[in-house]
């Protein structure tokens, strides 16, 4: 069985000429950017994603498609707009509809008469050979050393920017004068974005935590603690979330995202012989026992575990969040209903989509954040009479 | 004779998802282990409702139907139930989350004590025909190796014969009955039918009557000749797939893109209707593979799209003026008529990798 079912690799574009692009997905543009700079070749950014984005992705799409590929699709028109013309993409096939979605952009981009050279690498066997034939496809470099560079500084600025994040998250809801962290984060986000020579990017992650440390927080303030679960390109993308961590926080609530980009890529291009700590999966699938046997692709499997792991380890709610119609979702979605009522965790579901009102996911947002900071506060009560 | 007293006797199939390509097998395979087999009720809007009550409101109308069907069993006392995860068909040939999770699904949302019969089956793990059948009897405390062999065995019989006299043009019900009955009968004289169309459509949703709104009956009552699934074999669907420089990517491909495939490049039918669930993932990308094929080809096609709100009068209305669009066109065209040629039959041997692929 051939892997490179759907990339058919296009030779006519001169590698000199060759403008790459990729679709945006969170903070994956940094170590994009540090990969492809690091093997000499031009690139251009798609805009970030914005409602007008979401218009073109939703014009040339199909009805029922789930709102990532929208997003995907209004990317690749924007970044070939711009003047790319070769697009990158990673793929997992037999997962859900995701394993379609450059099969289905190709026939879309090929319509509007758009000329291209798509390069998919499947995410699924042999994943860092796949991977590494891809970019040596697009820049032809055949220096090990430029190889090593840009998969050093592309995953050391990863780490670097997850940590800010999860620093963020803590720091946020704690923080004395309000707005300090979200400052930091971003004047982090620049210096990370700036970086590029190899030993300064293997620094980057102990210099954000020794930055962030300075920020004064107030420990004493009772901060209820949430997981974010769902799917994955929602997770990371803060636009389609309706950058739902900044609400939670702002509200006085630390989110604990499960899912980084860091912590997949580790995981997913590591050899299992390097990876020796519990993956983030593994856990999830022995958490996730009582309520499921097998693996249904995509993140459902994840947003289980996660949740009953939530609930042993004093956790005090779940906010989960997919796209509308995701179907491993969907699935998660009716197991959560159960998982709550027996692990006793309050769980919050978002169905989100281009048709989706920020008010009104706000107040439900609040409402959740009111009843599980009452719950908290009940149950430290409960605790300190216990005591007395 | 300890193990003979353990064994579970009776076990209940609902009538959803699974049971519409692979009862047949399922019939064979469970009637040669001894086991009796309790049917749940045909759909009713009565079934739906139970089932819609169970899940959350994003749940796709196949699986709330598959909900109450269950429920329906356990109403009926039957307190074993058959619920299959068929993973995957081929080597990353993925079925959609929502089936790949039935069981799942079943456990967690239905708070009643039952047992639960779930084999797997995942060809992308290597997990076969094979594993599931013993699967199925090891959870049904059978231990009998030939006995489960010879199970299979009859369970393909059934299967095969079932195949045939559904190809041979006989309608779904008919070709049911008799297989299980085990009666033979092939249909001779095929009428020739002004008008044909072929319906891309999961089994379980074009069969179900209720689901489906009858609309099979409701063609061959304006004299249309109706395509389906089961008139075309595996290896055709899957050639033409390729046929149109596409790939396989769900299992349930061959019963859509598959068909439609067929009898687009063939030309024997005059228009391609494709009913699908609303929300289905899988189905909104093999339809619209479609249309972009039947486009460029100029076949008009209709895609209706069905959940447990779907009103009678706009699906006719809508069905009418498709048939009423594809007579005129025909007339208009010269009317040329297609004439209908008779199904070739494929050596058995090909037919065996049939099942579950399907």
């Amino acid at each position: 069985m051939s892997n490179n079912q759907y990339s058919q690799r296009d030779n006519s574009i001169r590698t000199k000429d060759r403008i790459i692009a990729w679709p945006r997905m969170g903070n994956i543009d940094l170590s994009m950017k540090a990969l492809v700079m690091g093997l000499d070749a031009k690139f251009i950014l798609p805009p970030k994603n914005t409602n007008e984005a979401l218009e073109i992705g939703v014009k040339n799409s199909i009805e029922d498609i789930c709102l990532p590929y929208k997003l995907n699709l209004a990317n690749y028109i924007m970044a070939l707009e711009k003047g790319a013309n070769t697009l990158m993409m990673f793929q997992a096939p037999g997962s859900c509809r995701f394993g379609n979605y450059t099969k289905m952009a190709q026939k879309t981009l090929n319509k509007l008469g758009y000329k291209y050279d798509m390069c998919v690498f499947d995410m699924y066997q042999s994943k860092m050979k796949q991977t590494l034939e891809a970019f040596w496809h697009v820049t032809r470099c055949l220096n090990p050393y430029k190889y090593y560079k840009g998969f050093s500084t592309g995953f050391n600025k990863a780490f670097a920017i997850d940590t800010a994040e999860r620093l963020l998250f803590y720091i946020r809801p704690r923080e004395i004068h309000k707005g300090e962290a979200e400052k930091c984060y971003k004047k982090w986000y620049k210096i990370i974005d700036e970086t590029t020579s190899v030993r300064e990017c293997k620094k980057l992650k102990k210099r954000v935590i020794e930055d962030f440390n300075k920020i004064q927080i107030d420990k004493d303030r009772i901060v209820p603690k949430v997981f974010l679960l769902g799917e994955f390109f929602v997770l990371l993308d803060p636009y389609t979330n309706q950058e739902i961590e900044k609400t939670l926080g702002d509200l006085g609530i630390e989110v604990q995202r499960q899912i980084f980009f860091s912590d997949w890529l580790e995981h997913v291009l590591k050899p299992s012989l390097f990876y020796k700590k519990e993956s983030h999966r593994e856990r999830a699938v022995r958490y996730a026992e009582k309520y499921m046997k097998r693996a249904i692709g995509g993140e459902c499997i994840e947003t289980v575990g996660d949740t009953v792991y939530a609930a042993r380890h004093g956790i005090d709610g779940i906010v989960h969040i997919m796209p509308f119609s995701c179907m491993p979702e969907i699935v998660s979605q009716n197991i959560l209903s159960k998982v709550s009522k027996e692990e006793d965790i309050p769980v919050l579901t978002l169905v989100l989509d281009e048709q989706t009102g920020k008010a009104g996911n706000i107040t439900r947002i609040e409402a959740f954040a009111d009843l599980i900071r009452r719950r908290k506060i009940k149950r430290s009560k409960k605790c300190n009479q216990e005591i007395k | 004779m300890n193990m003979i007293k353990d064994r579970i006797n009776k076990i209940g199939i609902p009538r959803a998802i699974s049971y519409y390509n692979n009862y047949p097998f399922y019939f064979g395979f469970f009637k040669k282990l001894g086991v009796d087999i309790v049917l749940s009720d045909k759909t009713t809007s009565d079934i739906i409702n139970k089932g819609s009550h169970y899940v959350v409101s994003d749940t796709c109308l196949p699986v709330k139907v598959f909900v109450g069907h269950v429920i329906n069993l356990l109403e009926k006392g039957c307190d074993t139930i058959f619920v299959p995860s068929i993973q995957s068909t081929g080597y990353k040939i993925n079925n959609c989350s929502k089936v790949r999770g039935l069981p799942e699904i079943i456990r967690n949302v239905i708070d009643k004590p039952f047992k639960m019969i779930e084999p797997t089956l995942d060809k992308t793990e290597n997990i076969g025909l094979r594993d599931f059948c013993f699967d199925t009897a090891s959870q049904l405390n059978i231990n009998d190796i030939s006995l489960v062999e010879d199970a299979m065995k009859e369970g393909w019989r059934v299967y095969d014969n079932f195949i045939m006299m559904a190809k041979s043009g006989l309608s779904y019900e008919k070709a049911l009955h008799n297989a299980i009955n085990d009666k033979f009968e092939i249909k001779q004289i095929e009428l020739v039918k002004p008008l044909s169309v072929v319906i891309m459509a999961h089994g379980y949703n074009l069969f179900d009557e209720r689901i489906s709104l009858y609309l099979i009956k409701k063609l061959e009552k304006m004299n249309v000749k109706v395509y389906t699934s089961l008139n075309v074999s595996v290896e055709d669907a899957r050639n033409s797939i390729n046929a149109l420089g596409e790939v396989q990517y769900w299992a349930n491909e061959l019963d859509l893109t598959g068909t439609a495939a067929y009898y687009l490049l063939n030309k024997k039918v005059d228009g391609i209707i494709a009913m699908s669930a609303f929300g289905c993932g899988p189905d909104s990308l093999m339809a619209e593979e479609i249309a972009f094929h039947a486009k460029k080809d100029g076949m008009p096609m209709l895609h209706l799209n069905i959940d447990e709100h779907t009103g009678e009068a706009g699906f006719v209305t809508r069905l009418e003026a498709f048939i009423d669009m594809l007579s005129r066109k025909k007339r208009k065209l010269g009317g040329k008529r297609n004439i209908v040629k008779p199904v070739e039959y494929k050596s058995k041997e090909t037919e065996k990798e049939a099942i579950f692929t399907k």
